[in-house]
């Protein structure tokens, strides 16, 4: 077949060195907070300029595909999100990295990460122009709908569900501060030029995650708490490679349908993977435990979005998020215009673009599981002294993004905001979710309202709009449908006994 | 007042070293790109930095501050020391509209015009499932229906466009926003407006594979690009407009270094190597100096102005 003979060239040694180095260098970049693969990518597209079309690509989608890995790295050993999409590993990598597990977390990452990559490179390979419709399917009420029912994990993720709504609509209040999505008018901005275009995302997470955790272990060190121990080793163990398999599978999966559909992205597919992983999961209470399968559904999905999004991408010229429309700049410059004729005009690019992903995530894994002891050394630094790096990153990182002073002060807003949160028992967690998906909600919302001129039937009315809606019914009353559920199992089996 | 001490310094030191301009640039310039990296706007200026090391004896950082809109970086421009070494990308939005819709703390009038390089053209398109499918029906269309025309953002230089065409042409449009102007594109392929106001590169490919129709193009002549897509002007309606590509510094340097930035934007819009690589990229590579620069500005701000006070925004932020 000829495009078996598309792949060859991907092994010439300088290209397998050019995609090596590409991941490599993303894996750092993401690990790094404040650093997103987004930043990676739109930097290093010159470079490309004078590179062939497939060297230059895979380098690029390899930066990619390491920077959404390596977001783990910091978010499991620091409780800092590398990136955004890392931001739900969290939860259950932060814990087990305190209870001397890092290794095993970052190993549960790395294979989450690289099975979640292939599945959706597979995807990518063999379904690309028949899945790309569903990114066409999604107009305003559709996107808002989904949004809707993304919002209704902060019901599940909270066990006290006042306090869940409270950061949540706190999350929703926060997000609509800057231009209006529809009319422009600036909002709550209280003339500060900086906030016109609304907090920015990736300092406000540092801040509520990162800056909020050091104030606390700052409580702890002077109250002499004991220190992290170290254990070594990378190897999930057997069990929890069994208890995760599902996780896996349903977060890859969940993972590149999100990815299909542009402008919702890994952070979106992330949080929603764990939330489904949790609902389907036979022990849900263990998630948020430093439980092995909540990394393995947020990894597997957020790295599955990498591959998926490239399907909209090369099959329509659509791009699936941030990273991809930076993509789609380097293919125009290289006289490539994705898109349904690329498969036609250009198909040794297509299949090099399939063939890079599968190449870039092995390498992936074997850079990730390689670095894990070196990675985890970062906890025997002392506690004090990794406490003032984290500050001194959450700085550096907060203000690399933008070069903007006033995100530093979001950085430190949000930093104590968080702070307070966790000692009052709120979840920091759903005002992440609510600040990533309010403005997706709102503004597609206000968009559908004006094109059906506030004819609200006509507006949630469409299939997949009624499907997420009955999704977001059914999901915001499983506490109640679970219980009952679990109400009814015990007295069944209470019959079964004393019937015996 | 601190300005005119920095000139004072400019000039004195200029005058002590007897020719400035051959000393110029000593230190690396940094261009201030008021966008995130990876957008057309930052990718070109990457491509000049590139020319501009490789034909002058100097090195040029591309800086990216995005935020509001582009005010942010805009401003760190407009406002920086005016020694030469901070100059800024120069682009529509944030210069001609956004002043006008308010909230900003500079003007148009405290912009200094270098040169400009690049021009985007910009095609309007009927999207998927659009009732019309050439110029004519479009405007029958609209003359009792108003289509739904989808915009980068609100207040953006392409709902300006768009909205300017309409009230050239005798027509309304209902203007939906999105954010960006890659989200209204998948909305357009997707069906779920009827048109936009698209760049050559993001409507070539598209049309080819039947996604989008080309209706007419905002020039006074016919793109190469769409030989058979008529212009508005043919059409008898007096409407042009495009966005450019240039660069531009804070008020207040000094003549010397003023004139070496000059011809050095000049050169580099006109090395053969820079006008392919930037065609290739979509932009339409054309040279425009300072003056040329600035009138076109002050035309794109007349028409922005009219624009925006129907649409009431004008002072809206102010």
């Amino acid at each position: 077949m000829d495009s078996i003979a598309f792949l060859t060239p991907l092994f010439e040694p300088r290209i397998l060195m050019t995609i090596a180095a590409g991941t490599f260098g993303g894996l750092i970049i993401g690990a790094l907070p404040g650093l997103t693969a987004t930043m990676g990518v739109a930097l290093l597209i010159p470079l490309t300029f004078g590179m062939a079309p497939i060297m230059g690509l895979n380098m690029l989608i390899g930066i990619y595909i390491g920077g959404i890995y390596g977001g783990c790295v910091a978010s499991i050993l620091l409780r800092t999100p590398g990136t955004p999409a890392s931001a739900a590993t969290v939860l259950d990598g932060y814990p087990m990295a305190q209870r001397g597990e890092a290794g095993r977390a970052l190993g549960m990452a790395t294979i989450a990460s690289t099975v979640g990559g292939l599945i959706a490179a597979v995807v990518l390979a063999t379904l690309a122009p028949e899945l790309a419709g569903i990114a066409l399917e999604f107009g305003a009420s559709e996107y808002f709908a989904l949004a809707l029912f993304g919002l209704t994990i902060i019901a599940s993720l909270s066990g006290d569900l006042l306090k869940g709504a409270i950061s949540g609509l706190l999350g929703i209040l926060i997000s609509t501060v800057g231009a209006d999505p529809i009319s422009g008018v600036m909002r709550y901005t209280f003339g500060v030029q900086g906030f016109a275009s609304g907090f920015a995302f990736t300092p406000a997470l540092i801040g509520l995650f990162a800056l909020s955790e050091v104030f606390t272990q700052m409580e702890r060190i002077a109250a002499k708490e004991e220190p992290i121990k170290i254990v070594s080793g990378r190897w999930p163990s057997r069990t929890e490679m069994k208890e995760s398999r599902g996780a896996l599978i349903r977060g890859s999966i969940i993972g590149t349908l999100i990815g299909i559909v542009p402008g919702t992205g890994s952070g979106t597919a992330s949080w929603i993977s764990y939330n489904e992983c949790r609902r389907a999961s036979k022990t849900p209470e263990k998630f948020g435990t430093g439980y092995a399968p909540g990394i393995a559904a947020t990894e597997s999905a957020n790295n599955a979005v990498c591959a998926a999004a490239l399907i909209p991408l090369l099959a329509l010229g659509i791009p699936g998020d941030v990273v991809t429309a930076v993509l789609m700049g380097g293919l125009l410059i290289q006289g490539l215009a994705p898109g349904p004729m690329l498969f036609q005009t250009n198909p040794d690019v297509v299949v090099g673009i399939f063939g890079g992903t599968f190449i870039a995530t092995i390498f992936m894994f074997i850079f990730g599981m390689a670095l894990i002891p070196v990675f985890s050394r970062i906890l025997m630094i002392p506690r004090r002294l990794l406490a003032m790096s984290i500050v001194i990153f959450c700085f550096i990182g907060s203000f690399a993004i933008n070069l903007n002073p006033v995100d530093l002060y979001t950085m430190v807003g949000f930093g104590v905001l968080g702070w307070g949160m966790q000692k009052f028992g709120f979840s920091q967690a759903a005002l992440c979710i609510a600040l990533i998906l309010g403005p997706l909600l709102e503004s597609n919302l206000r968009r559908g309202l004006l094109q059906t001129h506030d004819d609200v039937v006509a507006f949630i009315s469409t299939p997949i709009t009624l499907l997420f809606l009955g999704l977001t019914v059914l999901s915001a009353c499983w506490p109640m449908i679970a219980n009952a559920l679990a109400k009814r199992r015990a007295a069944r089996t209470q019959l079964h006994q004393e019937a015996q | 007042m601190l300005k005119s001490i920095f000139i004072g310094a400019a000039v004195a030191s200029a005058a002590a070293t007897g020719a400035l301009a051959a000393d110029f640039p000593q230190r690396p310039v940094q261009v201030v790109v008021p966008y995130s990296a990876g957008g057309s706007t930052d990718l070109s200026m990457r491509v000049v930095a590139d020319t501009f090391e490789r034909l002058f004896d100097g090195q040029m950082v591309v800086r990216n501050q995005p935020g509001g809109g582009g005010a942010i970086g805009s401003a760190a421009a407009v406002n920086a020391r005016p020694d030469g070494y901070t100059l800024g990308a120069g682009a529509q939005g944030p210069l001609v509209i956004k002043p006008l819709i308010g909230g900003t703390n500079y003007q148009l009038d405290d912009v200094e015009f270098i040169g400009l390089y690049a021009r985007s053209l910009q095609v309007m398109v009927a999207c998927a499932d659009a009732p019309f499918s050439d110029y004519d029906a479009f405007v029958e269309y609209a003359k009792d229906k108003a289509p739904q025309v989808g915009n980068s953002g609100a207040g953006g230089a392409n709902q300006i466009s768009a909205e300017a065409f309409a009230d050239a042409a005798g027509i309304s449009i209902e203007s939906v926003p999105f954010n960006g102007s890659s989200e209204a594109r998948t909305a357009c392929i997707g069906g779920h407006i009827d048109a936009m106001v698209a760049s050559p590169a993001e409507a070539l490919a598209a049309s080819e594979a039947g996604q989008m129709t080309p209706l007419f193009v905002m020039e006074d002549e016919r793109m190469d690009l769409f030989p058979d897509t008529p212009t508005a002007v043919e059409k008898g309606v007096d409407f042009t407009w495009s966005s450019w590509k240039g660069v531009i510094g804070p008020k207040g340097m000094d003549e010397e270094t003023l004139a070496w930035l000059r011809e050095a934007v000049e050169k580099v819009a006109n090395d053969e190597e820079f006008r392919k690589t930037l065609t290739d990229m979509g932009e339409f590579v054309v040279y425009e100096d300072s003056e040329a620069f600035e009138a076109r500005a002050r035309k794109d701000m007349e028409t922005s102005k009219k624009v925006l006070e129907k649409l009431d925004m004008l002072g809206m932020n102010n």
